[in-house]
């Protein structure tokens, strides 16, 4: 065990820093208030992430064969670190880069690979997620989207919901049911489905998380490509499952709660308030938990840095994280007082964001029931 | 970065295991426990096999005695490991005569080996201070926590002080010696639940089973898990005082959940002296008093990162 970046990351982090540093606009903190879902944040990604790319770092962990530097997972970490501390720039595009690539490079046809890959890593496109449906949340697997093939098209029919970024997205990593009598984990299949194609309709879900953060998207008698299939017909529960591993822990949001609980002690300092032992206290707590997250992430990220198979330290991790998130928001909201009441205020940005950590990308039961069955060996009856 | 145990550290682990399990264990510690006795038969086998002089062996330093003490506290081991193996040798720069109690000037509390100790590690303000204690300056006092405990009476001023700076440091060795000691304590107290869990059957099911208790002892493992990561970078770094408070923080709050869980689901059984979980499970709460308690190391956390002091 060695707990020491390398010159080479630390190096890294330096220059991505100086980056920042530059190519941020001094009203950076206005575009990132709401999320890397809004509208503000999408548009400045479109013009960001290419830059990332041009410096070769946007897609840097990737292959070179795919557009790539070969960086390690840890100069990854660095980079989703870096990022999310400051709001995400990227956007929904971090997604891209983290699993959505990923899971084309491990299941995609050579034409797949040669058409998405280089958009992704060129930092040219936005992807969404179409996982969830109103009656499959939690129990993904109860997903009834159906597409049923026709010809060299699959006609499908059916709805996702809470589909965060796809009001942005040219594509739609979708989950559908191609087995009509499949039940369960059979019949399931992927679709990398363009999300212009006739048929598709998205509405925003209102919702207290911010703007533009919900969607529902609707599919009637959309014609999609065989081609775009992912992966064999029946059997995409295994991309699904690759996919959910990089996801879990894909968005350093550990980092982001981190650097808001020093913001948060800087703030309560200069009001007098880090001199009351309770309140320290609250932010010893909220830091250990923060610190916790991160070191627990990290150990995520050093078997993906040694190759080896996804565990249930991704869930173990997943959790932590959540814990974080929850810890800061809260002490935030308490610290600030009625201030925090103001949309848009640091409190409100960082409560926003965090309310949904227990739910987003799979339910903190979800992950416990997975920490519990791997990481314990409890039994499931 | 790399999470993996070195081969040397494979092979510390593996032959202080080995030793442990011939020397320590549960039984051991509840057969020593009525008469607040001291292990001295197991820190004599730890001393012969170089295992307390492992901070400042060649190719070992202070990530490796944490593991070691960590193994002991994982095998319920009755003797001053912390301080001897991990506190002493990186504060004091030399192994000292064991047992070693640890405390604040101007305390009289109760401290862990207090009735056993020969030499007493004062933290006093900026300074620490080495006490070599007479038979006169201990006192037994009777505990039902786990350790043998005792009030130690050495008079103020007194020993060899160890200069400016050493007070802050031998705190952050010691938050780090109770992270390690806690760690191995949850970990042990945890392996003994999940295995009542999965044997004891009601309802026609091994309750382990039941979501209500799966996650409550999942919880356990992730604030467990993190502990542990934190102990070991802080080990790794030579207990900076962020570092060092932030792990001992953490362990010390997953020492208290670790501590209701495992009771909770252990039922009346755990409770028992026939059942081994009292022998870790009591510990913990003396670990999580100790230095200040949970609060202390919450606030060393937060003073050492924002404020500027330990």
């Amino acid at each position: 065990m060695e707990f020491d970046w390398s010159p080479e990351e630390r190096r890294f982090r330096e220059e991505l820093r100086a980056f920042l540093e530059a190519e941020l606009p001094d009203d950076w903190g206005a575009i990132a208030k709401d999320g890397p879902g809004s509208d503000a944040q999408a548009a400045f990604s479109r013009e960001f992430c290419p830059r990332l790319a041009e410096r070769g770092w946007l897609t840097q962990n990737w292959p070179a064969e795919y557009g790539g530097n070969d960086a390690t997972a840890w100069c990854h970490a660095i980079l989703g670190e870096e990022m999310w501390q400051c709001g995400e720039p990227r956007g929904a595009q971090y997604m891209n880069v983290n699993w959505i690539g990923p899971t084309i490079m491990q299941y995609g046809t050579e034409a797949q690979k040669a058409h998405h890959l280089p958009l992704i890593s060129q930092g040219k496109v936005l992807w969404s997620q179409g996982f969830s449906e109103p009656e499959a949340g939690s129990d993904l697997v109860a997903l009834r989207t159906l597409a049923l093939r026709d010809g060299d098209d699959y006609v499908v029919n059916g709805s996702k919901i809470w589909t965060s970024y796809v009001n942005h997205a040219q594509y739609c990593f979708l989950l559908v049911r191609t087995d009509p009598e499949s039940k369960r984990h059979r019949g399931i299949s992927v679709l990398l489905c363009p999300t212009d194609l006739p048929g598709i309709e998205i509405r925003e879900i209102p919702s207290v998380v911010g703007d533009r953060y919900f969607h529902e998207v609707f599919f009637d008698d959309v014609r999609v490509p065989v081609s775009c299939r992912l992966g064999p017909e029946n059997e995409g529960w295994e991309v699904v499952a690759h996919a959910l591993q990089y996801e879990r822990v894909g968005a350093a949001r550990y980092a982001r709660a981190a650097l808001s609980l020093d913001e948060l002690a800087r703030r309560a300092a200069e009001r007098g308030l880090l001199a009351d032992h309770s309140i320290l206290e609250r932010f010893g707590a909220a830091r250990a938990v923060c610190e916790a997250a991160r070191m627990l992430v990290y150990r995520v990220i050093d078997l993906r840095n040694q190759g080896s198979p996804p565990t249930a330290d991704t869930n173990v991790a997943r959790v932590a994280g959540t814990m974080a998130e929850q810890a800061v928001s809260e002490l935030a909201l308490e610290i600030f007082g009625p201030d925090a009441l103001e949309y848009g205020s640091f409190a409100d940005s960082h409560f926003r964001l965090a309310m949904t950590a227990g739910v987003a990308v799979g339910a903190t039961e979800i992950n416990l029931n997975l920490v519990a069955s791997r990481f314990l060996g409890l039994p499931r009856e | 970065m790399d999470f993996e145990l070195s081969p040397d550290q494979s092979a510390i682990l593996e032959a202080v295991g080995a030793l442990l399990d011939r020397h320590a264990g549960p039984a051991r510690a509840i057969e020593l426990a009525p008469k607040g006795d001291y292990d001295h038969a197991l820190s004599q086998a730890l001393d012969d096999a170089g295992f307390t002089a492992i901070a400042r062996a060649d190719e070992a330093g202070a990530l490796e005695a944490a593991l070691v003490v960590e193994a002991v506290a994982r095998s319920c081991g009755v003797m001053s490991a912390g301080a001897e193996i991990l506190v002493a040798p990186m504060v004091c720069g030399r192994n000292l005569p064991g047992p070693i109690a640890l405390a604040l000037a101007g305390s009289d509390v109760p401290v862990r080996y207090g009735a056993h100790a020969r030499t007493l590690l004062v933290s006093d303000g900026e300074e620490a201070r080495i006490v070599s204690l007479e038979p006169g300056h201990v006192q037994a006092v009777e505990s039902n926590f786990g350790y043998p405990m005792g009030r130690v009476a050495a008079p103020p001023g007194a020993g060899e002080s160890l200069g400016p700076g050493s007070g802050p440091a031998l705190r952050s060795w010691w938050r780090l010696a109770i992270a390690a000691e806690a760690v191995g304590t949850m970990g042990a107290a945890l392996d003994v639940t999940l295995d009542y869990v999965k044997r004891r059957r009601q309802f026609g099911r091994a309750i382990g089973s039941f979501q209500a208790v799966q996650h409550r002892l999942a919880q356990c493992a992730v604030w467990k898990e993190g502990s542990r990561w934190l102990t070991y970078e802080a080990a790794f770094h030579g207990a900076p005082p962020e570092g060092a408070a932030t792990a001992a923080a953490h362990a010390v709050d997953a020492a208290r959940r670790v501590f209701n869980e495992t009771h909770q689901f252990t039922g009346a059984m755990g409770f028992t002296r026939e059942h081994d979980l009292h022998a870790w499970s009591m510990r913990l709460w003396a670990l999580r008093l100790e230095l200040d308690g949970a609060a202390g190391q919450r606030r060393a956390a937060a003073r050492s990162r924002w404020v500027g002091a330990s």
